[in-house]
């Protein structure tokens, strides 16, 4: 496959400076741009909720904020984190720019749904942010009923619109993703020469189409509900709070593995590259990302083991919670062979993604332990498990996002910036992670509650050191932002192909062209041919 | 993905009489009682007719694998979703 | 008789592409409809078997004549948007026109039909929240069951609306010769949409309007 290099010349970000092209952008590239924006924009307001959270917990006895301010801090962090940043961000931001350049299209297959999608999750962004100031929702981003439809007396409504809007725009991204995928591959681009990111968003899609309408449906009961007072949810008339929790976990289960399998594109894209070998058990890979969607849709009980659930179906779900594991289990070593017998270096992505592959492990395997009926009595609602989800969702997920902007940056931006930097803040934030969220495990297995804003003083060890590492974590996150928009303005120029990798998104300079590429390219080559051209690598 | 084949005004015509047909069959069972067969039978009655629709007039019959998968997965994901909430329901 | 071309959208190779990914679009959507309205279907099973006798006593204050006339109403329009799509692939100008026109028509009966029989139960005191008033046994829980039938009749009729005012549109464009036998996506992806909108009245009906009536 030869390479298209491209002098310096208009590319999709120089056709026009005005903000209305900007604004009514048909580009998959530029819709990408205004996605990774705004998802930056509610990363920090979710941060923030975070910071004040593990400062009202330094102390024992929440001398920061009232008990009713710190529900509403939490429940503020889950609704802005998981629906405003986990679940879009990659997808909307790597998915969105590379999904046509590394199948060689033009574009996606509905270009105005895309820019659409994008409104959806800015006007339900914005309904989410007016549920907040004006007084914010203390009923966890969960909404359990009968609290959130009959009892709280804050924002619900504002704030499951919100969500229901953003959900929509989720489910026109996934089928975007999946009609492209289907239609729209360059000549010679089998299904089984796709890049494993490729199936990961084919995965990822899935899942965002086919879980994200049971949750619409789901806060459209809460909210009639919550404005009319009757409903199927509420005990005093004969309802039942389990089938809100089976409706609402039916989706956010799922959900999780929106969260996590884009990731997992993104570590192998990076890991093939920086490893210089072709991904071990391709094939096994990307059956195992279609295993982990497909299975990810029967084992939402085991968020239900403790809430009144049989017995029986509590014993079902368990037993299906160990096999989804499966498949996550093979990818991770698979990871790992990929590594045995490269030339391995240790370039800023590479450092998130195996920081990823690392954690990911921990959080999986802690999975594990509250898959267990037994254990999960003790460990349900304690910070075991929000250690745990924290370990995937930010040790694996925000990790991965992080190295695959890295990553990318240079075919993004068309610069390269500081490696050295970027790789103190890769150190920076994998040491704050581990010291905010490990310590998490500990005081869980002792027994501190989750969501509570006091805890035994005994505790107080272990929450200074979390908001301690927490402090760090920041920093790590906020480093970023420095070197990454200053190499805008001062970094190199970057050429086509800065890592020397394959894929058909290096094929194309960098910044790409408006069209992304001069002529439609025609694959011959399998994926991650790294290892054949060793002998003569430069 | 090749354009599907087409079914002809007839087909049309005939789905349609068999769909009333059907609606006789389900509206009339219900006056007699037969217990929990009554739903069954109500059930298997709106099968059958959503079947005749999605084959004859939303093409599933000569239409590409892909998008008769495309159809019927809504309906396993339904599957899925009542039949594991039962399985809690029924047994606690 | 001749008609408009239609161009094809620049991220397309060829018409067919064009044709097939909006296809394949229509039915995954299709798909996010069935799954949207599982949820109700799923409220209404589990409601149910926690509750069989207040479902069968609400089910039998249903308006069962209205209900039936509006499945054969539905089932009509059906087979009318089905020879509407045929009469477009068939370049058949009028004919689409007259048809499409049909089928808003019987679309719009069902909504009438509807309005009645929501008036009805109005009258009768069965609105939860409103004026809701059973004097038997588990008067919450028959309550709980006309929640659920107004909750999945009315966005179901809401579906029924957009997909009548949708047609409204396609009829307009297609006396307007917008649509060619090399040419009718709208046409046909509109149909699909109708046909999903049936065949979900198809398991609401017995659902709401036919438990216990023996």
């Amino acid at each position: 496959m030869s390479s298209i290099t491209v002098a310096e010349h208009e590319n999709y970000l120089t056709t026009d400076f005005r903000l209305w092209s900007w604004l009514t952008t048909l580009d998959h590239k530029r819709i990408a741009v205004l996605y990774t924006l705004s998802i930056t924009l509610l990363f920090f307001v979710g941060g923030a909720a975070a910071a004040l959270i593990r400062l009202n917990l330094l102390t024992p006895y929440s001398e920061l904020v009232s008990i009713e301010t710190y529900n509403k801090l939490f429940t503020t962090h889950g609704v802005i984190m998981v629906w405003f940043f986990l679940i879009p961000s990659i997808p909307t931001t790597l998915g969105n720019f590379l999904v046509p350049l590394m199948i060689g299209a033009r574009d996606l297959a509905f270009p105005r749904l895309n820019l659409l999608s994008w409104y959806l999750y800015v006007i339900g962004a914005i309904c989410a942010i007016e549920s907040l100031m004006a007084g914010g929702v203390d009923t966890g981003w969960t909404f359990y009923t009968p609290f959130s439809t009959e009892f709280s007396n804050t924002h619900v409504f504002a704030a499951v619109t919100g969500v229901f809007i953003a959900g929509f725009s989720s489910i026109l991204t996934g089928l975007n993703f999946i009609v492209t995928i289907h239609e729209m591959r360059a000549p010679g681009l089998t299904w089984f020469r796709l890049p494993l990111f490729i199936w990961a968003m084919y995965a990822t899609s899935l899942i965002l189409v086919l879980a994200t309408p049971v949750l619409a449906m789901t806060l459209v009961l809460v909210a009639v509900e919550h404005i009319f007072g009757i409903g199927v949810f509420d005990p005093a008339l004969g309802g039942d709070p389990l089938l809100f929790q089976h409706l609402f976990w039916f989706y956010s289960h799922p959900a999780v593995y929106i969260m996590i399998v884009p990731a997992m594109g993104v570590a192998s894209e990076i890991i093939g590259c920086f490893a210089r070998n072709r991904i071990f058990g391709y094939r096994f890979m990307a059956y195992a990302m279609l295993a982990i969607a497909a299975f990810g849709f029967v084992v939402w009980g085991h968020h239900m083991f403790v809430s009144g659930q049989s017995a029986y179906a509590g014993t079902v779900f368990s037993l299906l919670t160990f096999l989804v594991s499966v498949p996550s289990a093979v990818k991770v070593f698979n990871w790992t062979a990929t590594l045995y017998k490269g030339r391995i270096s240790f370039e800023a992505p590479m450092l998130y993604a195996l920081g990823f592959v690392g954690l990911f492990t921990v959080g999986g395997l802690t999975g594990l332990f509250l898959a267990s009926l037994g254990l999960d009595v003790q460990l349900h609602d304690t910070y075991f498990v929000v250690a745990h989800f924290h370990y995937i969702m930010v040790g694996g997920a925000v990790m991965a996002f992080f190295g695959g902007i890295h990553f990318w940056w240079p075919k993004i931006t068309g610069r390269m910036y500081s490696d050295a930097w970027a790789r103190f803040a890769a150190i920076v934030t994998f040491v704050g992670f581990n010291l905010t969220f490990f310590p998490q495990f500990i005081v869980g297995y002792l027994g501190m509650p989750r969501r509570y804003p006091e805890y035994p003083p005994e505790f107080q060890l272990w929450n200074v050191l979390s908001s301690m590492g927490a402090v760090i974590l920041a920093l790590g996150y906020v480093l970023p932002l420095f070197y990454l928009f200053r190499s805008l303005r001062y970094g190199p120029a970057a050429p086509a192909n800065p890592w020397n990798a394959k894929g058909l998104e290096w094929q194309t300079s960098s910044p790409p062209l408006p069209e992304n590429f001069l002529r439609t390219p025609v694959v011959a080559e399998e994926p991650y041919s790294y290892s054949a051209d060793r002998p003569s690598d430069g | 993905m090749k354009q599907s084949s087409v079914a002809s005004t007839r087909t049309y015509f005939i789905s349609w009489c068999v769909l009333l047909a059907l609606l006789l069959l389900t509206l009339g069972s219900a006056f007699i009682s037969l217990g929990w067969l009554n739903t069954a039978i109500n059930l298997t009655v709106s099968v059958t007719q959503a079947a005749i629709v999605l084959l004859f007039s939303m093409h599933l019959r000569s239409a590409h694998p892909t998008l008769r998968i495309v159809a019927s997965i809504g309906f396993f994901g339904i599957a899925i979703l009542i039949s594991l909430s039962l399985s809690d329901v029924l047994t606690r | 008789m001749a008609s408009t071309l239609s161009p094809i959208a620049p991220q397309f190779d060829d018409a067919a592409q064009q044709r097939d990914a909006s296809n394949l679009g229509i039915w995954i959507f299709l798909a996010t409809e069935v799954l949207f309205f599982g949820v109700l279907f799923a409220a209404y099973t589990i409601t149910r078997t926690q509750h069989p006798a207040a479902f069968a006593v609400g089910s039998r204050l249903t308006d069962l004549p209205l209900a039936s006339i509006n499945t054969a109403l539905l089932l009509t329009s059906s087979l009318t948007m089905a020879l509407g799509v045929h009469a477009a692939r068939s370049g058949e100008r009028r004919a689409t026109v007259g048809w499409l026109s049909l089928t808003v028509g019987l679309g719009v009966m069902f909504l009438a039909v509807k309005g009645l029989e929501y008036h009805a139960d109005y009258v009768e005191h069965l609105v939860p929240s409103l004026n809701f008033s059973y004097s038997g046994a588990q008067a919450n829980e028959v309550e709980l069951f006309f929640y659920l039938y107004f909750v999945i009749t009315g966005i179901h009729a809401a579906h029924v609306f957009i997909g009548v005012a949708t047609i409204s549109v396609i009829a307009f464009m297609a006396s307007k010769n917008a649509f060619s036998p090399e040419y009718f996506t709208p046409v046909d992806l509109t149909g699909l949409y109708w046909h999903l909108v049936d065949i979900i009245w198809l398991f609401v009906y017995p659902l709401l309007y036919l438990v216990s009536r023996s």
